[in-house]
């Protein structure tokens, strides 16, 4: 699955972005400088403590955020500005409360100039594959977690992107439907070729889905390690060599997140 | 109790207590008509035309001024709430003369546009057009960032972004300055009205005290209030009603309060 793209190029290429915020605080350097590359049709998954710049690297990504320094190139033409063959699924989902299911997927088909019937069509078939089918008409307000995630998941996925952004997309669900979403997700991106890049700060589930994991320092966030993981597929999140991936990609992370820990540590001291 | 119940013995109570004032009160019962001549009041006003005729240049004056407030207070709103130097100049500018109560824009109006509808339609405006503009451009700017992020990752841009995103999801608050400027406006406008001859309800509330008919007087603010709830009920309420149901809000909405500022 992991295939190079026909001329070898690389799908997305990172190259040299560094990112500042200006807050209260003072300025926070919130990202690199930092280089990867992703190949059409792979999986990678980021996994970083928190508040290393994982969700401000997909912005940039995505182009809904500009690097300070260095450049995005995706499809080898430059990122300057959000585009629908990038799409974001993100940590808080974004889904329009006051539209229902069926208006949320809709929407960005519709700017993208579908008419009513392909998008009505689009929106069924995306609402079937996430098992959801039946309830385009509910509102967001409606549904259970598990279900707006996977509301969010068709919305994404019926912009039929070259690219999907997927920002911790499971953390605030239960185990037993993160689980049935690992599987869906596993089985949707086999069957479409997508490129995934996800972002997460569970290691399990990172090697659970990836081709290649790519571990993040703490703040500002650097590239640390790449792993490519050959375990065969379809994986379960409780398989052995998950579990031994999962323990190493632990290993790696675990001087950033205590760093991270004592930093905290200290300011509330401070404080 | 059920409330109901509760509410038309108050009623009931209230009426008779009104009863007894008119005939036992202190003063010559000429002064506090009771019920029954008020509601004779009311079947006469109505029989021969005078109120309908009130009510018909009351409301389309109000509705006019309405519906140019709403149109120019939401795009004003959308404009302060998004566009940065437009909060620093014409924000404060709306925010400084919000103080003001609209019926004070009467002799600038008539010396504007001289006595006639241009100038209550324009107190009016000046009456529904800030509370408005100022609660769209806070509801804007209070919309969670995840919403327009998620629009502009959807392709929205420009226009369609103000539209399809930034108005619904402000749409709370919009509808709390709707509502807020319709009383608004509705005060301005009977203010406006009593101080300034020519037809409707406020103009027919003076006619009452010009002939000392007591009773008129009563019945033309009893259909002032009747218009008031009418509103409330039929247009505000039910857009209320429906929005909390489709987004999921149990509570009343934040604002409710209104006419801090009688006109
Ligand atoms: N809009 C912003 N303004 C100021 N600081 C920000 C902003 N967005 C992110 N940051 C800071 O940048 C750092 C990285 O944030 P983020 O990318 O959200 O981390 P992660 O997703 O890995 O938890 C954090 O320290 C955060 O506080
Ligand atoms: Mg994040």
């Amino acid at each position: 699955m992991a295939g190079i793209s026909p001329n070898g190029a690389p799908k997305l290429s990172v190259r040299a972005v560094e990112k500042t915020f200006v807050n209260r605080q003072g300025v926070v350097s919130a990202l690199g400088p930092l280089d990867f590359e992703i190949r059409e049709g792979e999986f990678v998954c980021v996994v970083g403590p928190s508040g290393c710049g994982k969700t401000t690297l997909l912005n940039i990504v995505a182009g809904l955020e500009a690097p300070d320094v260095g450049d995005v190139i995706f499809d080898g033409k430059p990122v300057l500005g959000p585009g629908p063959d990038r799409i974001v699924l993100f940590q808080d989902l974004g889904l329009f409360p006051w539209m229902t299911v069926r208006r949320n997927i809709e929407f960005g088909l519709r700017l993208a100039g579908l008419g009513r019937v392909e998008r009505r069509k689009r929106a069924a078939h995306y609402l079937r594959m996430v098992h959801l089918a039946g309830f385009h008409t509910s509102y967001i307000h409606e549904l259970s977690g598990g279900m707006k995630q996977r509301v969010a998941l068709a919305r994404a996925l019926a912009m039929d992107p070259v690219m999907l952004l997927m920002d911790e997309p499971f953390a605030a669900l239960d185990a037993q439907t993160r689980d049935m979403l690992h599987a869906e997700l596993q089985e949707i991106w086999s069957g479409t070729g997508k490129t995934i890049l996800f972002v997460t700060h569970n290691v399990r589930e990172a090697a659970c889905l990836a081709d290649r994991v790519v571990t993040m320092t703490r703040r500002p966030g650097r590239i640390k390690r790449e792993f490519v993981v050959d375990i065969p597929r379809p994986r379960q999140i409780e398989d052995r060599d998950v579990g031994g991936l999962a323990a190493r990609l632990r290993e790696d992370l675990r001087e950033e997140i205590e760093a991270v820990l004592l930093e905290e540590r200290r300011r509330a001291k401070e404080r | 109790m059920p409330r109901s119940v509760n509410r038309g013995l108050f009623y009931l109570a209230a009426l008779a207590a009104w009863q007894a004032l008119h005939l036992w009160g202190p003063w010559p019962s000429f002064l506090v008509p009771g019920p029954v001549q008020v509601a004779e009041a009311l079947i006469a006003g109505f029989a021969d035309g005078t109120f309908l005729i009130g009510i018909a240049v009351t409301m389309r004056r109000l509705l006019l001024g309405y519906a140019l407030s709403l149109v120019l207070g939401t795009v004003l709103g959308l404009l302060i709430g998004r566009v940065r130097w437009m909060d620093d100049t014409i924000g404060s500018l709306l925010l400084g003369l919000q103080t003001l109560p609209s019926i004070c824009w009467l002799p600038l109006a008539i010396i504007w546009f001289g006595l006639n509808e241009r100038a209550i339609q324009f107190v009016v405006v000046m009456g529904a057009v800030l509370a408005i503009a100022i609660h769209t451009s806070d509801g804007v700017k209070n919309i969670p960032p995840i919403y327009v992020r998620a629009g502009r990752n959807l392709g929205a841009r420009g226009p369609r972004l103000l539209t399809g995103i930034i108005l619904p999801a402000a749409l709370p608050a919009v509808l709390t300055g709707a509502k807020l400027g319709w009383s608004f406006a509705w005060r301005s406008l009977m203010a406006a009205e009593l101080l300034f001859v020519s037809l409707g309800l406020g103009q027919l509330l003076m006619v009452g005290r010009e002939l000392n008919d007591i009773a008129q007087v009563i019945a033309v603010m009893v259909v002032i209030i009747a218009l008031g709830l009418l509103v409330d009920n039929l247009v505000f309420g039910r857009i209320e009603r429906r929005m909390r149901r489709v987004w999921g809000l149990g509570a009343a909405l934040p604002g409710r309060a209104r006419g801090r500022r009688a006109a």
